[in-house]
């Protein structure tokens, strides 16, 4: 058998050989034995000079492109190989399996939406200040105008404790604390927290949440009142909110108001679709197209006095239930719901 | 406050709805709440004309009668006693439905067949009678509907009047505001006077003790009376705005306060005894039986009305049963009085007693308004009774206060509104509102067109709520429109002064909530009450407990002194729920009482002045502060509950319950992220709480910042956790102090490489491995060493554990050679031997 055809003998040989190959590892090994340094293909070689001088090129050069084609289909095997075991890790691969989560926690949706109302007026230049839940009556009451023995205080069925103290009926003790720490005038604070009031049932519960908003400032007016709370309330419900002033009284305003939004559910038309192609009362609003928010006006004097600011003062102060803006935000329409809390109700709020 | 639209139609000529009347109201202030149509009801009844009435054959009691309707003659079976042929009566067909929801269906009675029904004023909501049909006026056409026969096609504004307006609370006094809202003229009223004369005064001897509690007394006497219903149309007028008809007696004096505000009282003068009335404080424990029949034992701040030997009136709050209105009456000291707000709300509240008459006295009545009013009454008495008023006023009243007159800056109100006003515009809106206004700017005038920029104001007496410029602004923002005042943002000044402050506590707050929901919590809102009982049974010490007066119930009549009972109840309701997993956390205060004081009995009145404030001056709130924090504590906590499977997952999660560990990670991770050193976890003593097993204290840097445990089995099954409970709570104001005190620094990243050995020891119960730990931290040098636990593994059927250490070796200035660490671990294990005699089990490295 001439070189050439042991050459053409070795070749279809390895190519056999890898065509039964079963495994990667199996056709790594037939490298070496085909085309390592002492493979068939280098032991061919090596009998070169067995040839007489003028076939020795050519040989060469048949026994060169017989390696490199040995090679090219050794790789080919290798990389199907390859592919085979791609392929059987991509069918073992599931992707609809559930994913190893870490503990989700979640903060009260109470706590959510003081946070973002604290965040709206901080960007405003509010600072926010806090102070005690158990407050002298001077703070809650006397300072703020509602002398002893006035109809006021029924506005606000109060929760006493002993000596004289009581459970805050509203946030507005902080802003007679933080008027009477500052001493003078610019104050613009904001003081959310808890407040307590002798009431119970199915909308009102004995404890609830508010944020007091105050700006006291030169040229201070309710025009600023205005701006202030509908750049709040457009910041939570969206650009489209309205808001309507009416007058009301607190004692610690002058002139005091009431101030509602446009409903946030019928966008202040007071129907909505009823499903059925007709239109339907809104429930939310009943049918006014307005949502009771909160209660604001402008300082009165006589708070002012009490805590030895000047007369000439002008300012601004609102009081707004968390509580209210939560089910608005949120759809939620128990307010007993804020209280139990049930996991299932306190892990959907994200924000 | 109940206002008839047909009521307030005879004084002001208002022809639009009710529903835009209650919207211009609202936008003025006087929230209307809701419109009633308080007849409306009735409009299935019908006058008819009993044409025919036999007794029945068969039945004593009933009556067979034909009744024309109109349209048909029907027949009725009718059981009232005053039934009679001729009547003119209210009837109801068969089929209809009475306003009480009852419906009316045709019958066979004994016999008789029925077909509908002559109604009572009970069944026509009316009044209570109910011992005969009611009986119609003659004249009465056949076969209208009822409502349009009587004229009760009346609409009901509901109004909420807020306390500053007392003004507001009659028909009189929402026909002046609504005149000054719509620009008409209202109707005043004149009425008959009877003030000429002194014939009356000769039968009574008045006399005012205190002028402050009584500034007006004024009083008529009426004779000839005979007390009787009144006419079935005041009658339905006072029912239709909420005041139940008695007697004309009553009914007018009821009538009249309705109408213009002025609460009166009418004693049965036969009844006055000695021919004296005196106003005047009661003696302090003086026993006095009210209208109801009740006893009420009087105090000195009661305003008493009395007679020669006693008693007769609690002043604006109640009459009473010796000298009250009785069907015998026949002579009447009809009373129009002022007295002080403040004392008839101190009165009404403590006892209890609230009336149309103290609401209004409250919040003010128009002293100019009580002659009137007086007259009126008087004269409608005599209308309606058949009597006679004597002439003469029986008087007593103070020196009239001079009227109260504002300097009124237009300037002051277009800053204060942020809006520009008028000055045309407004000195009619004071005027429309019974203002006197007069131009006090002197020389001065802006422009050409000679426009006020101060002025004078008087307002009108009824108006005592409008003394300074502030209460003005607000009147003429209220004709003006309050929603036409228009939005804009202010630029909030900031003071330079206040820059640079550390961390707020709201901030740091804020922080610690959003540390727990990442770290897998779930924050919780719990009420900050607590029960007593609840928190006895938590074994939670009594003398620091803050009580509520006036809880609202038994569970909630305690502040809570810690978070521990609104943690386990969120637990019991999640638990009820079937949560497999419960990791929760609350930031709140809790209350602490520093006191120790007897709980009280009763409640106190809660408005009387506290006799242990300090003084009784506003100003100096640094003692009210200082008072405050004598009294109550509040403390800022975080607390952390944990129940359950330790992964809410099923599949794939970490095995096992929550347990100590869990906890005692959430509060080391809590401190690392405060930038705060790490704590020492020690077995509580004995001081721990009872509700604990085991309790450990925390402690850092020397202070205990909380407490955690387990809580004890009997306490977790009222919770209905079948798992072991953990919890703990830190002191915030603590970790804020901390927090906000702590700077964090760069350190130099070592350079040498570290040498890493670890050993593990066989250690007996009672070990603990912060012990063995803590013997290497201390032997900290130039060779620095970090000791963490690597494993612990309890061998079955053995006492001890075997704690597996990891320690790495550094030195900061060259490589360690190994033989230095050996030396370093050789050290180590040997200290650990001396000190807690536990023995090496094995070395790697």
């Amino acid at each position: 058998m001439t070189l050439i055809a042991e050459l053409e003998r070795t070749a279809a040989g390895l190519t056999a050989a890898l065509t039964d190959a079963a495994s990667a590892a199996e056709a790594e090994s037939l490298r070496n034995a085909y085309l390592g340094r002492k493979g068939e293909l280098a032991a061919l070689m090596s009998r070169l000079p067995e040839l007489p001088a003028d076939e020795r090129p050519a040989f060469g050069k048949a026994a060169n492109a017989v390696k490199e084609r040995l090679n090219r289909l050794l790789e080919e095997r290798l990389a199907a190989f390859k592919a085979e075991v791609d392929n059987a890790s991509l069918s073992r691969f599931d992707p609809s399996m559930p994913g190893r989560m870490p503990e989700r926690g979640s903060l009260h949706p109470l706590t959510l939406v003081l946070e973002e109302i604290c965040r709206i007026l901080n960007n405003l230049g509010f600072e926010t200040v806090d102070g005690p839940e158990a407050e002298t009556d001077f703070h809650n009451f006397e300072a703020l105008n509602f002398p002893r023995d006035h109809p006021a205080r029924d506005m606000q069925d109060t929760l006493f404790l002993a000596d004289g103290l009581l459970m805050r009926t509203h946030t507005s003790p902080m802003q007679v604390r933080a008027m009477l720490e500052r001493k003078k005038p610019p104050v613009a604070v904001i003081a959310p927290g808890k407040v307590y009031r002798r009431d119970y049932d199915q909308t009102h519960s004995p404890m609830f949440h508010q944020v007091e908003g105050l700006l006291v400032d030169e040229g201070v007016g309710l025009a600023h009142l205005r701006g202030v709370l509908t750049h709040l309330l457009r910041e939570l419900f969206g650009p489209d909110v309205t808001l309507r002033f009416r007058p009301s009284f607190f004692p610690f305003t002058e002139p005091s108001v009431e101030v509602d939004m446009s409903c946030v559910i019928c966008r202040g038309s007071g129907s909505r679709a009823d499903g059925k192609g007709g239109k339907e009362t809104c429930r939310v609003c009943k049918g006014t197209g307005w949502l009771e928010i909160l209660g604001a006006g402008m300082v009165d004097p006589a708070v002012f006095a009490a805590v030895g600011f000047s007369p000439a003062c002008t300012g601004f102060a609102f009081g707004m239930g968390v509580e209210r803006i939560a089910m608005l935000k949120y759809g939620i329409d128990d307010l007993r719901l804020f209280f139990e809390n049930d996991l299932r109700f306190l892990g959907r709020f994200v924000k | 406050m109940l206002l008839s639209l047909n009521w307030l139609r005879e004084f002001l000529p208002y022809e639009g709805s009710a529903e835009s009347l209650g919207d211009r109201l609202t936008m003025a202030g006087l929230e209307t709440e809701n419109i009633l149509r308080p007849y409306a009801a009735l409009k299935p009844v019908v006058t008819g004309l009993v044409a025919e009435c036999a007794k029945h054959p068969a039945a004593d009691k009933l009556s067979v009668c034909r009744v024309d309707v109109g349209d048909e003659v029907l027949d009725i079976v009718c059981g009232a006693p005053n039934v009679a042929a001729g009547q003119k009566t209210a009837v109801i067909r068969a089929g209809c439905t009475l306003p009480g929801g009852q419906k009316v269906s045709k019958a066979v009675l004994r016999g008789a067949p029925s077909n509908g029904m002559i109604c009572s004023e009970r069944e026509l909501g009316f009044s209570d009678e109910h011992n005969g049909i009611l009986v119609l006026d003659p004249a009465v056409p056949v076969g209208k509907s009822l409502p349009d026969a009587l004229g009760l096609d009346d609409e009901v504004l509901d109004i909420s009047v807020t306390p500053n307006r007392g003004d507001c609370l009659s028909v009189f006094g929402l026909a002046l505001e609504t005149a000054a809202l719509t620009g008409l003229l209202p109707t005043v009223p004149g009425y008959e006077r009877f003030s000429g004369g002194a014939d009356a005064a000769s039968e009574v001897a008045l006399t005012v003790e205190d002028e402050d509690l009584c500034p007006l007394y004024h009083g008529l006497i009426i004779e000839g009376l005979t007390v009787a219903p009144s006419p079935l149309k005041l009658r339905c007028r006072l029912n239709a705005v909420g005041v139940r008809p008695l007697s004309n007696l009553v009914d007018a004096t009821n009538y009249v306060l309705m109408e213009l505000g002025q609460p009166l009282h009418a004693f049965d003068l036969d009844r006055i005894r000695g021919g004296r009335i005196s106003v005047r404080a009661a003696d302090e424990g003086e026993v006095f039986t009210s209208l109801d029949g009740k006893e009420r034992v009087l105090t000195a701040a009661d305003i008493t009305i009395r007679d020669a030997e006693g008693v007769i009136c609690l002043g604006g709050v109640m009459g009473g049963l010796n000298s009250e209105i009785s069907t015998g009456t026949r002579r009447v000291f009809l009373e129009s009085a002022v007295f002080h707000p403040g004392a008839v709300r101190r009165t009404a509240r403590r006892l209890g007693l609230h009336s149309e008459a103290s609401y209004r006295f409250e919040r003010g009545v128009d002293r100019e308004g009580a002659t009137p009013a007086l007259e009126r009454a008087a004269h409608l008495l005599a209308a309606l009774a058949g009597g006679r008023v004597r002439p003469g006023l029986i008087k007593k009243a103070a020196k009239t206060p001079p009227p109260c007159s504002v300097h009124f800056h237009r300037a002051y109100a277009e800053r204060l509104l942020g809006a520009t006003l008028d000055a045309r515009f407004c000195e009619k809106a004071l005027r429309s509102l019974g203002c006197t206004v007069r131009d006090a700017s002197g020389g001065l005038r802006a422009g050409e067109e000679n426009i006020a920029l101060e002025w004078d104001v008087t307002p009108p007496a009824r108006r005592p709520d409008l003394t300074r410029q502030a209460d003005l602004a607000e009147e003429i923002v209220r004709i003006y429109g309050m929603d036409r005042i228009p939005a804009r943002l202010p630029g909030i000044a900031r003071d330079l002064a206040r820059s640079g402050q550390p961390e707020s506590k709201n901030v740091f707050l804020h922080r610690i909530k959003h540390w727990g929901r990442q770290a897998g919590l779930n924050e919780i809102i719990a009420y900050s009450f607590a029960g007593g009982r609840e928190l006895d049974a938590l074994g939670l010490p009594r003398e620091e407990r803050v009580p509520v007066l006036n809880p609202m119930s038994e569970d909630m009549d305690v502040l809570r002194p810690a978070l521990i009972p609104g943690l386990l109840g969120a637990l019991r309701n999640n638990l009820a729920q079937g949560a497999p997993s419960v990791r929760l956390f609350e930031t709140a205060a809790v209350f602490l009482g520093l006191c120790p004081k007897p709980r009280r009995d009763s409640v106190p009145d809660p408005e009387a002045p506290s006799p242990s404030l300090p003084g009784e001056t506003l100003s100096p709130e640094t003692s009210q502060d200082a008072f405050r924090a004598s009294v109550v504590r509040e403390e800022a906590r975080l607390g952390i509950i944990l129940h359950g499977a330790r992964a809410s997952a099923v599949w794939p999660a970490l095995p096992g319950d929550l347990d100590y560990l869990d906890l005692k990670g959430l509060i080391e991770h809590l401190l690392l992220e405060l930038a705060l050193p790490a704590a020492d976890f020690v077995l509580a003593g004995g001081d721990a709480p009872g509700y604990y097993l085991p309790g450990v204290d925390i402690i850092l840097q020397g202070t205990r910042i909380g407490r955690a445990g387990r809580v004890k089995e009997a306490v977790a099954e009222r919770s209905h956790a079948k798992k072991e409970v953990w919890c703990a709570e830190l002191n915030l104001d603590i970790l804020y102090g901390l927090h906000i005190t702590t700077a964090v620094r760069a350190v130099p990243l070592p350079v040498f490489p570290p040498v890493r050995r670890d050993i593990t020891f066989v250690a007996p119960r009672g070990t603990r491995a912060g012990d063995i730990a803590a013997l290497a931290e201390a032997m900290k040098g130039r060779i620095d060493t970090e000791i963490r636990l690597a494993d612990c593994y309890e061998p079955e059927g053995t006492d001890a554990r075997n704690l597996t250490f990891r320690l790495t070796f550094r030195r900061a200035d060259r490589t360690l050679k190994d033989a230095e660490a050996d030396r370093q671990l050789g050290l180590f294990a040997e200290s650990v031997r001396k000190t807690l005699n536990v023995a090496v089990q094995q070395v790697e490295g």
